[in-house]
């Protein structure tokens, strides 16, 4: 089910009436929204729960091993199992025919002849997701970071929890099973303050997103023509925007439900756009995956603890996972590859150029981070080696003769929202909303609200799904 | 913060500019309509599943749709027919889907429009590229789509701005945007194309009255064909002999079972009947086609009940001539033996 999307109005309407109502004690109230959640995921398709639950079971059972277990054999056969089946969950749903494309190649570069049929299996939405949450749970067990999970139900409801499931923040154990342990109740401005962000997040995604910046991505993506540099950068630059509004719309969506039953979700964004640079980047743009990849790969990887080559190869390392963990294809690990060295080239400057960021220079330092990052872009959302590099050439200005797709109107508008936006990130880069919210009088804030509301209304979002359902 | 205050007020402005937004598009003559989508299209195709060989499918582009009117048919049968044809459309994709993914072995009245039937087998191709991606559709779509569609239903039959029209009717943000224009950085020669047809539940389509009262809305629309003409002139020649062995192959099968064709030639009319004759003769078309299908065939040009039937835009009929012309081929196809299986009282 889609946040934005009818089906979940009405399934939100329902939800939040049972939550509040007097019929349930805490305990069942947890049980409903366990049961929501599982038809939140069963609307899209049914019988992919099944790996829902078994991802539950597999990981509760080791995290019960895990808290009484002492042998230290024995523990961490309990670990390789839960990462066996979670990790071979996406391995055979999301990598499998990737796996075996490259297979095919190698071997038939041998001259082998050898051909394969893709099953054409569908992706579990949200598996990427939720795996790499209960894996965490698992390895903070096994790592005795956190408690074990009181209840199966709570647990149950940690790794299931509808407004996060498919498409994170990607939360930890110890935040969020906490959290169910005694009754929850939104006070009357966290529940006000949730459909606050719940409008932001569709606004984000139905207006920004779909209306204003998908068309001249898909137009500029779709062509088969070597593009002239202003449409190779504008379609660029729309798609910079598209993935931001949607996938920040998202989070700021669950965010803002998850506040509306009184949980506490973490930010997944904090203006990323505005970073100063790359590791600054990975603060701000999905901090949760981003906490997770440091935690569970860089840092076991040997992270800074271990010489400079370590910290090098582990950086890149954990950049290139990351970027398999966004698509099975090799455009995504390129896309992991830049980022991993831009911050290896980053650290360098900082080891053998450093210089104080000022406000003057720190705009240039943002900017140039942004337009780096924007290369990045190409390779994340090109379809082929070859679009991209079509797009990377335009981009630098190696083809003026290029074709023009992109109306006027269509570059003036995605220049428009890609400035606002960069200048927006820039000046909220040390606040948040909540913070200016706070400063704003309520009619301004009314006004702000109500405009979104309605634009939201008039572009009648007719349930375009999140891009990153697919990862 | 005052939230409670700020909720209040905003709901009161979002109420208040909903209501003015749609009082104004009712003052511009934008009326309620229902959406022709993929959703619509398949609670027709879910029908197919438990349909008996009884049931009447109707399959072509946008002139079966147009044409066929499912009131007269069934006033003349008894039967209410399931309606797939698709606008734009090449009936083959939607054919194969029915032959290879049912049991279906009743009757299918395939609509043939030259241009598109013999047009192409290329997936990508618009003519196969549109029909299949509502079989897609069908085959994929999930619980919660089929909930959305339910819900909207209410939505898009009492309010004007909930519309999925686009281009130059089209009213949601998108499409408003759409139309701002400055420069001519890139050409789009296309003329502007209103939406002529206003479609129901179970997709019986009629054209707009507009279009029949207003000949300047009707030549906009000509415009269009003569457009998608010039188009088609300088583009690949239609693809007859794989067009034709894949829709003979599709046919065995269907006959094999049970099944039952009926290919109808819808009218046109004016300029581009007159394109029609020159860029898919029916000699080497129609007639070929017929021949080697060896089922009952209906061209309107034979019958002189039909043949000076006129179309509003040339190419589809108004709501009163569709209906006068499915009662006259209805009338037809009992008296030649091809509909046989009748519930009449």
């Amino acid at each position: 089910m889609l946040f934005n999307s009818l089906s979940f109005v009405v399934f939100l309407v329902i939800v939040l009436a049972l939550y509040y109502s007097k019929l349930f004690n805490w305990t069942s109230k947890k049980r409903m929204l366990l049961f929501a959640s599982y038809v939140f995921y069963g609307l899209w398709n049914p019988p992919l729960v099944i790996l829902l639950w078994i991802s539950t079971m597999v990981d509760w059972v080791a995290g019960k091993k895990l808290a009484v277990e002492d042998n230290q054999k024995r523990r961490k056969l309990w670990l390789m199992l839960s990462m066996f089946v979670n990790l071979g969950f996406l391995a055979f749903f999301k990598y499998r025919d990737f796996l075996l494309d490259n297979f095919t190649t190698v071997v038939n570069t041998y001259g082998y002849g050898y051909q394969t049929q893709p099953m054409d299996i569908i992706l579990p939405m949200g598996i990427s997701f939720y795996t790499f949450q209960t894996m965490s749970y698992t390895i903070d067990m096994y790592l005795r970071r956190t408690e074990r999970a009181k209840t199966f139900l709570d647990f149950a409801l940690y790794v299931t929890f509808f407004p996060q499931l498919v498409a994170g923040p990607i939360v930890r154990a110890q935040d969020l099973i906490s959290q169910f342990y005694e009754e929850k109740r939104a006070t009357v401005n966290q529940f006000i303050w949730g459909i606050f962000l719940l409008t932001l997040g569709l606004f984000q995604k139905v207006v920004m997103a779909d209306t204003l910046l998908s068309d001249a991505v898909d137009t500029v993506y779709g062509s088969d023509k070597i593009l002239n540099f202003w449409d190779a950068w504008m379609g660029t630059l729309a798609f910079s925007g598209q993935i931001f509004f949607d996938f920040a719309g998202y989070s700021t969506c669950a965010i803002g439900i998850a506040l509306m039953l009184g949980i506490i979700l973490p930010d997944n964004f904090k203006y990323p756009y505005g970073s100063l640079g790359f590791s600054d980047l990975w603060k701000r743009w999905h901090i949760t995956l981003s906490s997770w990849l440091r935690d569970y790969l860089y840092i076991p990887l040997g992270g800074n603890k271990h010489g400079v080559v370590r910290m090098y190869a582990a950086l890149m390392i954990t950049m290139l996972l990351g970027g398999l963990w966004h698509g099975a294809a090799w455009t995504f690990i390129v896309w992991g590859g830049l980022h991993g060295s831009y911050l290896i080239l980053e650290r360098l400057q900082r080891q053998y150029l450093p210089f104080k960021i000022t406000k003057w220079n720190g705009m240039f330092l943002a900017f140039t981070t942004f337009t780096c990052v924007n290369i990045t872009w190409v390779f994340f959302r090109a379809k082929e080696f070859k679009t991209a590099w079509n797009m990377i050439t335009s981009m630098f200005y190696l083809n003026p003769e290029g074709e023009k797709v992109l109306t006027s109107f269509d570059i003036l508008k995605v220049g428009m929202v890609i400035g606002l936006l960069f200048i927006c990130h820039w000046f909220m880069r040390n606040t948040s909303v909540e913070a200016v919210s706070k400063r704003l009088s309520p009619i301004v804030l009314a006004v702000v609200w109500a405009v979104m509301f309605f634009l939201v209304v008039i572009s009648q979002g007719s349930g375009e799904q999140f891009i990153y359902f697919q990862f | 913060m005052h939230l409670k205050q700020s909720l209040i007020i905003a709901v009161t402005l979002v109420i208040i500019s909903v209501t003015a937004w749609e009082l104004f598009w009712r003052s511009q003559g934008v009326y309620p309509t229902l959406d022709d989508n993929e959703a619509l299209w398949a609670n027709q195709r879910a029908r197919v599943e438990k349909a008996t060989n009884n049931d009447i499918l109707l399959m072509g582009s946008s002139r079966v749709l147009f044409d066929m009117q499912l009131d007269q048919w069934q006033e003349q049968t008894g039967i209410r027919p399931i309606q797939l044809a698709s606008v734009g459309s090449s009936p083959l994709p939607i054919f194969h889907d029915v032959v290879e993914n049912t049991k279906f072995n009743g009757t299918i009245l395939v609509g043939v429009t030259p241009g598109l039937f013999f047009s192409t087998t290329n997936p990508d191709a618009q003519p196969w590229q549109w029909p299949q991606s509502k079989v897609d559709f069908y085959k994929k779509r999930t619980y919660a789509q089929m909930s959305n569609h339910l819900l909207s239903i209410p939505l898009q039959k009492n309010l004007a701005f909930i519309s999925e029209d686009q281009g130059v009717d089209g009213v949601k943000l998108k499409e408003l945007l759409g139309k701002i224009s400055i420069g001519n950085r890139v050409v789009d020669s296309m003329p502007p194309f209103h939406a002529f047809g206003e479609i129901a539940l179970d997709r019986n389509l009629k054209m707009k009255q507009i279009t029949v009262t207003d000949t300047a809305y009707a030549n906009s629309v000509i415009k269009v064909w003569r457009f998608f003409m010039k188009a088609a002139a300088s583009g690949p020649p239609p693809d007859k002999a794989s067009t034709m062995a894949f829709f003979l192959k599709d046919l065995k099968k269907f006959k094999a079972r049970g099944g039952q064709v009926i290919l109808v030639r819808c009218p046109s009319s004016g300029s581009l009947r007159f394109g029609e004759n020159m860029g898919v003769p029916r000699a080497n078309f129609w007639d070929d086609l017929v021949k080697q299908s060896h089922v009952k065939a209906y061209h309107f040009e034979d019958y002189e009940s039909l043949k000076n039937l006129k179309c509003p835009e040339e190419s589809h009929l108004s709501g009163k001539d569709a209906a006068y012309f499915t009662t006259e081929i209805v009338k037809i196809m009992k008296a030649d033996g091809a509909l046989t299986n009748l519930k009449t009282n």
